[in-house]
């Protein structure tokens, strides 16, 4: 062997593990070595779950790029996507973080947008949206009966000052006939609301045919109307007053002939209808709780799919198993 | 002496040809050609049987997994599976395992024939240290080349999974699909890990094989023994340092 | 052959030995008990005594290849142990079975030594080379590797090789063994004229009697691991000491009774 070429062929057998390592990490540092010259958008969020550099970006399920930096500004985080070339994303896209299994990897969707509108370009920053996860699903369940509770009481309270008597009701007929429209409009409200309960329509109206729920339900109610008798008791007592204003005794009968005290309880009439029309709407928490069923679909497919990884895990499922392959292997 | 102050003597004896090895360390220049000769033996010949057999290795990789992860839809992550497994474990392991079988064998069986036909005593008695111009220019070498060669066998594994789950029936698996999914939790630091174990283990196998070789008592029949020996401890130390280094590794 | 010696290159400083009280042992086996010499610089001082006596040991403790259990080696006024005494020292064996690298050629070989230690430029080792292989008639066999040599040109190479470092201390172990009486007397002659040539110290060891009555200035017996006589070539002519007589003159008795059962046995 001549000597020479034997140090040209270690030569070029160096330069070649030299070259195919700078092939290898170029490639995964996502894949920039072949990369043609894409442009970048950023994205502010208030979380990222996890989502980092190297993950997908994908409209409607197919990757047009990849997260090429994330970092803290101020307030908030970003992410700095990189998008291959060609790919047109509107300005009225909305990108959001996206589980795409159950054990945890991410991506970034980003909607299709209106189309034909201005395009975004290097540099600009696409809008996005607060996506819901697992954790958060379950503490807002949590605190669920609790706040129904408290909702449903302050209606019974305010309820209960408009309570009956002479006077008063003179001034709520009065009222009533002023406000006839928005009472009607409320009640209405009020009577779509229920008949969307008993359709079955809403979360609420899945928790009231849902027998399960329903038990849970039942505890608020017994509650609620622990609420009411509380009510009738200072009904009958406030009885005893109204009496006495009709009587003429007292400040408080004059008080009540104010005009102040009407137009209050008027503004309080007022705020009852918003919160109704607001429930119905589907504007809050308990709104949306109501009109959109969403939710509760995502939260019933989401215990089933925890269901199923239980179920899985318990017959050696996917992530035994990977454990067993892998240790097959070695 | 006793087994446990056997492997005492063992390790304080190879260490201590390490330091005295590293002591030469300033001569290397000058010991260039010697250098380039190892280098040559090590890689360069160990070129055609690394890629045969990391393709290999790769393909069955992917066979298997694929055979098992069929089982519960977990096709996807074939590339994860086989990207993983050459680049932090087979690869270098492979390569080690190879470079004991190929080299080390060799490096054992010349230095324990140098040793009973006293070429060794020779060197000592012209002033040549052993170390200087037999251990030096061989442990340098090895250093250069695991990487080169554990790289080689890296990617001639991962294509050779994704040849297999393209074209295997059952599997199915594009080759598209399966490099995605390769780099999808592949990082950087991954290839490194298995970089830094094939140079750790090609370090462990050169100075074990060295050690035993420069060891060697008694006659031609003792080369056999020391060559058997120098195999054998080299695979266990290979099996079992890579317990530890892979321990090392995922913690820092 | 003599006239290759002529203009020799080799001259320098030599070292006396010092050997005292030296005692070896491997694990539970004595090698070597209680052995004292004193070899003079310049001196051919032969090592004689049977197969395993222990002569070759003593040989390795003087060229710092074995430790001694007890006792010390002194070359010159440096311990033969220390190898920081192989700097100050140009010390050379000639192996038994030549101890050639079989995986350099001849030349490469003899080139070894001044090229590990990078005296000179590759013209100047060519030429130590050349002269070292003229004066041992091994010109032929540059270029052959050890493997193609047989036992006779091994050890010439051998030989050749302890030349080019230019020695200051001259070691042989068994020189002469499994030779031909006419290559015999060739190393005599060449181990001779060299210490004539350059006044190296030598020290053989050996079993052949001709070699060491032909070229010792004086002579030791090591049986059983000790000294059993030391004296000059003539105190060894007619010895008293009934051992070495039998060793250096054994009694060939071909009626010999041991024999005689062998005999009984096979009829």
């Amino acid at each position: 062997m001549n000597n020479m070429s034997q140090n040209i062929r270690v030569g070029l057998f160096f330069l070649l593990g030299l070259a195919l390592a700078w092939i290898t990490f170029e490639s995964l540092n996502g894949g920039r070595l072949f990369k043609r010259a894409g442009y970048t958008l950023v994205a502010g969020f208030a979380n990222l779950k996890g989502l980092k550099t190297g993950d997908e970006v994908r409209m409607a399920g197919v990757k047009v790029g990849a997260i090429e930096l994330t970092r803290l500004a101020g307030h908030r985080v970003e992410a700095l996507l990189a998008i291959e070339p060609g790919v047109k994303i509107p300005a009225d896209a909305i990108a959001s973080v996206e589980q795409s299994s159950l054990l945890g990897s991410n991506y970034l969707g980003v909607t299709f947008g209106t189309p034909g509108i201005e395009l975004l370009k290097d540099g600009d920053e696409i809008s996005t949206k607060a996506t819901v996860d697992m954790s958060e699903v379950i503490s807002q369940l949590g605190t669920l009966g609790s706040k129904l509770e408290q909702v449903i009481g302050e209606i019974g309270k305010s309820m209960g000052t408009g309570g009956e008597g002479g006077g008063i009701f003179q001034r709520i007929d009065k009222l009533v006939t002023d406000n006839g429209p928005k009472l009607t409009e409320t009640i209405s409200n009020l009577q779509d609301l229920s008949a969307k309960i008993k359709a079955g329509e809403g979360t609420l109206g899945k928790l009231v045919n849902d027998p399960k729920l329903h038990d849970d339900l039942l505890a608020s109610v017994t509650e609620i109307k622990a609420a009411a008798t509380d009510a009738r008791v200072f009904m009958s007592d406030t009885k005893g007053i109204v009496a006495d204003v009709k009587a003429g005794k007292g400040t408080l009968g004059l008080l009540l002939y104010d005009e102040p005290t009407a137009s209050s309880l008027k503004v309080s009439l007022n705020n009852l209808r918003e919160v109704s029309a607001k429930l119905n709407s589907g504007q809050g928490t308990l709104g949306k709780l109501i009109s959109d069923d969403s939710l509760y679909l995502g939260v019933q497919s989401t215990m089933k799919k925890a269901d199923r990884a239980l179920e899985g895990l318990e017959d050696s499922g996917p992530i035994t198993a990977v454990g067993v392959v892998a240790g097959r292997l070695f | 002496m006793n087994l446990p102050t056997a492997i005492l003597s063992h390790i304080g004896g190879t260490l201590l040809l390490l330091v005295r090895t590293l002591k030469y360390l300033p001569t290397l220049p000058r010991q260039f050609p010697r250098f380039m000769e190892h280098c040559y033996l090590i890689g360069y010949t160990s070129l055609p049987i690394v890629t045969i057999l990391s393709f290999f290795i790769g393909s069955v990789l992917a066979l298997q997994s694929g055979y098992s992860m069929e089982n519960f839809g977990a096709k996807q992550f074939i590339g994860t599976l086989v990207g993983l497994t050459m680049a932090r474990e087979l690869g270098p392991v492979m390569v080690a395992i190879l470079i004991t079988g190929r080299v080390g064998s060799a490096v054992t069986a010349e230095l324990a024939s140098m040793k009973v036909y006293q070429e060794i005593d020779a060197l000592v008695t012209m002033n040549i240290p052993p170390e200087r111009m037999l251990v030096l220019p061989r442990l340098a070498a090895v250093l250069v080349m695991m990487p080169v060669l554990a790289i080689i066998a890296n990617l001639c594994g991962w294509y050779g999974g994704a040849l297999v789950c393209q074209y295997t029936h059952f599997i199915s698996v594009d080759s598209e699909a399966y490099f995605s999914a390769l780099k999808l939790y592949m990082k950087p630091r991954d290839i490194v890990d298995g970089l830094i174990k094939a140079e750790f283990f090609g370090f462990v196998i050169m100075l074990v094989c060295c050690y035993i070789g420069l060891n060697t008592r008694g006659g031609p029949r003792e080369i056999g023994a020391s060559v058997t020996k120098a195999v054998v401890t080299s695979l266990i130390l290979i099996l079992v340092l890579d317990y530890f280094v892979t321990k090392a590794l995922l913690f820092t | 052959m003599n006239s290759a010696f002529t203009a020799s290159p080799f001259v320098g400083k030599t070292f006396g030995v010092t050997v005292s009280r030296l005692h070896k042992s491997f694990g539970r086996a004595t090698v070597l008990t209680d052995i004292n010499l004193d070899v003079k610089p310049g001196e051919i001082f032969c090592i004689m005594g049977p197969s395993g006596s222990g002569k070759s040991v003593l040989l390795k403790h003087i060229a710092g290849l074995e430790t001694a259990t007890s006792g010390e080696v002194r070359i010159g006024e440096f311990d033969a142990a220390d190898p920081e005494t192989r700097n100050k020292i140009h010390l050379a064996l000639v192996f038994q079975a030549g101890a050639l690298f079989s995986s350099l050629s001849v030349y490469d070989n003899l080139a070894l030594y001044p090229r590990e230690h990078r005296q000179g430029n590759e013209a100047g080792i060519r030429e130590r080379v050349m002269h070292a292989l003229s004066i041992l008639s091994l010109e032929k066999a540059v270029h052959k590797f050890p493997s193609d040599l047989s036992g006779g040109m091994k050890k010439r190479v051998a030989i050749a090789r302890a030349l080019v470092m230019e020695p200051q201390l001259l070691l042989y172990d068994e020189p002469t063994s499994e030779l031909d009486p006419v290559m015999s007397a060739t190393l005599t002659e060449i181990i001779a004229t060299l210490r004539e040539q350059t006044a190296v110290t030598s020290i053989v060891v050996t079993h052949d009697r001709d070699l060491a009555f032909n070229i010792a200035d004086r002579l030791a017996f090591v049986m059983d691991g000790r000294i059993r006589g030391l004296g000059l070539p003539a105190d060894f002519k007619s010895p008293a000491d009934p051992v070495i007589a039998n060793f250096l003159n054994p009694v060939i008795d071909l009626k010999n009774p041991r024999f005689k059962q062998l005999e009984n046995h096979h009829e």
